[in-house]
C-alpha cells in the first residue's frame, strides 16, 4: 500500500521545465533516495509535494487523498512535512518555540500538548539540553537537528528530508543517517530523501529515483542504480565530451 | 492561591498580573485621590487612546513585521462610523457606536489587507500609504457621509467628557492585556514564525494568510474603536484630522521609540511621544515634526529595539555589575 504517490508532476519556469513528468511511489515505511546533479529539480519537486509551489500539471496523493492544490500549511496538516536544504530556523524563537509553532499548528491530532510534544521531538533528535537557547547558537549540526525536530512536531505520515547529511562531517553524517533510519524505524514514518553525498543515500535507501534535467531517468535498488549507464553518464558525462558538459550543470539552477 | 494559579496559564506570571492590576486601580482612583486640572485629565484621556492604538499598530507591524504606514485609515473609518451613528441612531450608547466604528474598521483593514498583506518588507509598506491617502481623499469627498472638509459636529457633553477618562482606562487594559494574550497564544507564536520566515512557516503548518488577516482585522478595529473614541471626546471630527499621513507616521513612531515588537514597548512609546508633542509643538511649532524625524533616525541607528532596548541593556548592565561585586 502506497503512503504517497506522485503523478506525472512538472513545473515550467517560463520555457523551461524544471520537473519534467515525474511519477513516484513511496510505500510504507520505506525510505527513498532521490539523487541527482545540480539543477536536476529535486528541490522543485519537493516544493510541489509540500505544497510550497504549485504544479504547472499532475497531482500528489497522499494515501489516495489528493493534497496538490491545496497550499503548503494543508498539506502539513494533511501529513506531508519537509525540511529545507538551507536551514531556516525562527531565529526569533527559542528553539523550543521553534518546535512548538510546528506542534501547534502542523498536527492533526488535537488534544496534544504542544510543548510536551515539541519536548519529545527535541530529545529525539539531541537537542534537549539546548530548547531554551536561540537557534544561532547552535552549529549547523544542531540546527539541522532543530529543522528535522520541527518537522517531525507536525506527526508527518510522509517525510521529505532536503539534503539533511550534506555539510555535515563523517561522524555527524553517521548519526545523522542512524537518525534517519530510527525515525522510520520507530516512528513508522515513510521518507523521501535528496542528498548529494551518495555514499550515505545509498546506505539508507530502500529505493533510489534518479532525476536529471527534470526527468526520471532510472528508478530501482540502490546497487542496480550505480550501475545503470545513464546515471553514470548523468554524474561523469559521457566518456568522450567531459568537462563542458559537467561544468555547465554545475551551476545551480532554478531547483536551488 | 494554589487554585487560581491551576486557573491562570503558566506564561502569566503573577508578578506581571499584580503589576498590571495595580497600575489600572492606580489609574483608576488617580482623579478622586489628586487634584487634576481639566488639562491634565483630558490630556491623560487621550494618551490613553493613543497608547491602545499604538498598542494595536504594533500586533501587525511588531508582532508580524508587516509595517503599516495607513494606519489612520481605520482609525478615520472607525470616527466617522460612529460618530454618523452618535448623530442618526440617537438611542444608541455611545460605547456601542464606537464598537460598531470598531467592526467596520476591522472590515474595511480586510478589505484591502487581505490582497496586500501576502506582499513582504517595504512593499506592504508602500501599498499601505496608497491605502491611507486613497483613503483620505474618498471620504473627503463623501460629504454626505463625512461631512467634507467641515467635517461633522457632534453634540457636546462635558460631564461625558470627564467619564471618557475611564472609558479609556478600560479600553487601553483590555487592549494592554490583549497585547500581553497575543504575544503568548498559539497565535502569537505563528506571527512569529511569519515575520521570521514565511514560507517556513507555512512548511511546518501556519496558516499564513488566516493568521495575518486575523490580525489586521483585531488591529484595525481597535484602530476604529480609538477613532470613535475621539469623535465622542472632540465632538467634531474631520478627514484631514483623522486620516492624515502624520497620524499614521504617529502610530508607527510610537511604536519605534517604543520598540517594535516587544509587548509593552509602545505603551512606554506612546507616552514620550505625547509628552514630546506637547513640549515641542509649545515650544518649536515650526520645527516638531522634523524633530520627530530626527528621533526616528536615532532610534533606529542606535537602538533598534527603542526604550525597551534600552532598558533591556541598562538593567542587563546593572546585573553584571552587582554580580561583580
Amino acid at each position: 500500500m502506497n503512503i504517497l504517490r506522485v503523478e506525472k508532476l512538472s513545473k515550467s519556469f517560463g520555457g523551461l521545465r524544471a520537473v519534467d513528468s515525474v511519477s513516484l511511489e513511496l510505500a510504507r515505511g520505506e525510505i527513498l533516495g532521490v539523487i541527482g546533479p545540480n539543477g536536476a529539480g529535486k528541490t522543485t519537486l519537493f516544493s510541489m509535494i509540500a505544497g510550497s509551489l504549485t504544479p504547472t500539471s499532475g497531482s500528489v496523493y497522499l494515501q489516495e487523498r489528493r493534497v496538490s492544490g491545496l497550499p503548503a500549511n494543508r498539506v502539513v496538516r494533511a501529513g506531508v512535512v519537509r525540511t529545507h536544504q538551507i536551514v531556516r530556523p525562527f531565529n526569533n524563537l527559542t528553539v523550543l518555540e521553534n518546535v512548538m509553532v510546528a506542534a501547534m499548528f502542523g498536527a492533526v491530532a488535537r488534544g496534544l500538548q504542544p510543548r510536551a510534544v515539541a519536548l519529545e521531538a527535541l530529545s529525539f533528535v539531541g537537542l534537549a539540553d539546548r530548547a531554551q537557547q536561540y537557534p544561532h547558537g547552535l552549529t549547523l549540526v544542531g540546527r539541522k537537528r532543530l529543522e528535522l525536530a520541527r518537522a517531525l512536531a507536525t506527526q508527518p505520515q510522509a517525510l521529505l528530508l532536503d539534503e539533511v547529511i550534506a555539510g555535515l562531517n563523517p561522524v555527524e553524517a553517521i548519526e545523522m543517517t542512524k537518525l534517519i533510519r530510527v525515525i522510520r524505524d520507530q516512528r513508522s514514518i515513510s521518507i523521501i530523501i535528496i542528498e548529494h553525498i551518495l555514499a550515505a543515500l545509498m546506505s539508507i535507501s530502500d529505493r533510489v529515483a534518479v532525476l536529471d534535467y527534470g526527468k526520471k531517468i532510472a528508478e530501482g535498488k540502490p546497487a542496480e542504480v550505480v550501475k545503470n549507464p545513464l546515471v553514470i553518464e548523468a554524474y561523469l558525462g559521457e566518456p568522450q565530451k567531459t568537462g563542458s558538459e559537467s561544468t555547465s550543470r554545475s551551476d545551480g539552477g532554478p531547483a536551488q | 492561591m494554589n487554585a487560581i494559579r491551576r486557573w491562570m496559564p503558566e506564561w502569566l506570571s503573577p508578578t506581571a498580573l499584580g503589576l498590571f492590576a495595580g497600575a489600572v486601580a492606580a489609574l483608576h482612583f488617580l482623579p478622586r485621590a489628586v487634584e487634576l486640572s481639566p488639562y491634565d485629565h483630558n490630556q491623560i484621556t487621550l494618551a490613553f487612546v493613543f497608547i491602545a492604538a499604538a498598542l494595536a499598530w504594533n500586533w501587525l507591524g511588531g508582532f508580524v513585521g508587516q509595517v503599516s504606514f495607513g494606519h489612520s485609515a481605520m482609525f478615520g473609518v472607525g470616527g466617522f462610523v460612529a460618530a454618523r451613528l452618535i448623530l442618526t441612531a440617537t438611542a444608541l450608547p455611545f460605547w456601542l457606536t464606537w464598537l460598531a466604528g470598531g467592526a467596520i474598521a476591522g472590515l474595511y483593514a480586510l478589505a484591502w489587507g487581505h490582497p496586500t498583506l501576502r506582499l513582504r518588507g517595504p512593499y506592504f509598506s508602500i501599498a499601505t500609504i496608497g491605502v491611507g491617502e486613497a483613503t483620505r481623499l474618498l471620504l473627503t469627498y463623501w460629504t454626505q457621509f463625512t461631512g467634507g472638509v467641515s467635517g461633522l459636529m457632534l453634540p457636546i457633553n462635558p460631564d461625558l467628557k470627564y467619564s471618557l477618562y475611564w472609558y479609556g482606562l478600560y479600553f487601553l487594559a483590555l487592549v494592554a492585556a490583549a497585547s500581553y494574550v497575543l504575544r503568548h497564544s498559539r497565535l502569537g507564536l505563528g506571527l512569529l514564525a511569519i515575520k521570521s520566515d514565511v514560507d517556513a512557516a507555512a512548511d511546518v503548518g501556519v496558516g499564513v494568510v488566516f493568521c495575518q488577516d486575523l490580525v489586521l482585522f483585531l488591529s484595525g478595529a481597535v484602530l476604529g474603536v480609538a477613532g470613535g473614541f475621539y469623535a465622542s471626546y472632540f465632538s467634531f471630527i474631520e478627514p484631514n484630522d483623522m486620516f492624515g499621513f502624520d497620524r499614521s507616521i504617529s502610530f508607527v513612531l510610537m511604536a519605534v521609540i517604543g520598540g517594535v515588537g516587544t509587548v509593552f514597548g509602545p505603551v512606554l512609546g506612546a507616552i514620550v511621544f505625547v509628552l514630546l508633542r506637547q513640549f515641542l509643538i509649545a515650544s518649536y511649532p515650526q520645527l516638531y515634526l522634523g524633530l520627530y524625524g530626527v528621533l526616528l533616525i536615532v532610534v533606529v541607528l542606535f537602538e533598534p529595539l527603542g526604550l525597551s532596548g534600552l532598558i533591556f541593556r541598562l538593567t542587563r548592565r546593572l546585573r553584571t555589575l552587582r554580580a561583580a561585586r
